[in-house]
């Protein structure tokens, strides 16, 4: 197929109508209001460079802090986590077994509304199809 | 002519650009002469607003002059500017949307209550173009590039970056929906005997496959 599809105006009346647009003339102001934008920006000074020497060492220091504090939180955690002991609730057989197909009743609600969720989503994109 | 195409060639382009990445801000001014109306065209397609229009095309053309050194020449100054202009207008119309109706709101003039066939036919293209605006973004665009680059479909193509098939595939949707909006178009115009050259001939059995 030829790319270069020219309009075949005597057969095709949606293709007469989008492609026999008027054409609009730029107002006379129009050249002289973005060449004004233009000098301004090629006058404008140019931005100062960021001061990456002065700023090196204040980076390092804080990474460093960050750090220290970083790896102390994990060891923290770590430690408050190995003190905890989980004892297993005593349940009877019975409520076991009610509550079991409650996980999975709320694992399939969880899934259901996620799906519907996305679907909104989707339908909001494409909007009319 | 619908206004894609600028009446010189690419070396002025060329010689322009060089001269304003060498210093002279005012070489500039030779491109936005060359290009203002086509800019201020395009954006008029894509909002359908003579003043928002001049605004949209002005960031446009200031954008290229910031990122001029930017132009890696690989491709033509045409196509450059028309992709960059595309980016602009679709991130203003993203944030401020044009007024648009749904869709389903516009519906074809109806032809035996309209005595005059002007009138008619005018009616007809301010209903297409308003049901133009009103497709989501995503088959909006195909159709404004397309019929902005006089239906050269690798043109319009290329100013969205998009593949061909991509854009032929969204630009037969869209041709799809519109029709499905204006039947009367379809039972006027559109016969078997399309010639292969003709846009809906060749959406139409695109559409089909």
């Amino acid at each position: 197929m030829s790319s270069n599809m020219k309009p075949n105006l005597e057969i095709d009346p949606l293709d007469r109508i989008l492609a026999g647009d008027e054409e609009l003339i730029p107002t006379s102001g129009f050249l002289g209001s973005v060449m004004d934008r233009v000098r301004e920006e090629a006058s404008a000074p140019p931005p100062i460079p960021f001061p990456w020497k002065r700023a090196i060492p204040g980076i390092a220091l804080a990474a460093g802090v960050f750090g220290w504090g970083g790896v102390e939180l994990v060891r923290s955690i770590g430690q408050w986590l190995g003190s905890i002991t989980i004892t297993e609730p005593h349940l009877s057989a019975a409520a076991m077994h009610t509550i079991e197909p409650a996980g999975l009743v709320t694992l399939a609600l969880a899934v259901a509304w996620g799906s519907w969720l996305f679907s909104r989503r989707l339908v909001g994109r494409v909007e009319l199809l | 002519m619908s206004g894609a195409s600028s009446s010189v060639g690419p070396e002025q382009d060329l010689a322009d650009v060089d001269r304003v990445l060498a210093g002279d801000a005012q070489a500039f001014e030779g491109i936005v002469r060359r290009w203002q109306g086509p800019l201020v065209n395009m954006a008029w397609r894509y909002c359908r607003d003579r003043g928002r229009a001049e605004e949209m095309a002005q960031d446009a053309l200031v954008r290229a002059w910031r990122g001029l050194a930017g132009w890696r020449r690989e491709s033509s100054f045409s196509t450059w500017l028309f992709a960059l202009a595309a980016n602009v207008y679709r991130s203003e119309l993203k944030r401020f949307p044009t007024v648009t109706l749904n869709l389903d709101e516009i519906s074809e003039p109806g032809r035996a209550a309209t005595q005059h066939e002007s009138l008619s036919e005018e009616q007809s293209r301010g209903a297409v173009r308003r049901a133009v605006l009103a497709l989501p973004m995503k088959y909006r665009e195909p159709v404004i590039l397309f019929y902005f680059h006089e239906m050269d479909l690798a043109a319009a193509a290329r100013t969205m970056s998009l593949p061909e098939g991509t854009m032929k595939a969204r630009l037969s949707r869209a041709r799809a929906i519109l029709r499905s909006r204006f039947p009367h178009l379809e039972e006027h115009g559109i016969g078997e005997n399309s010639e292969d050259n003709s846009a809906a001939g060749i959406m139409g059995r695109e559409a089909g496959r």
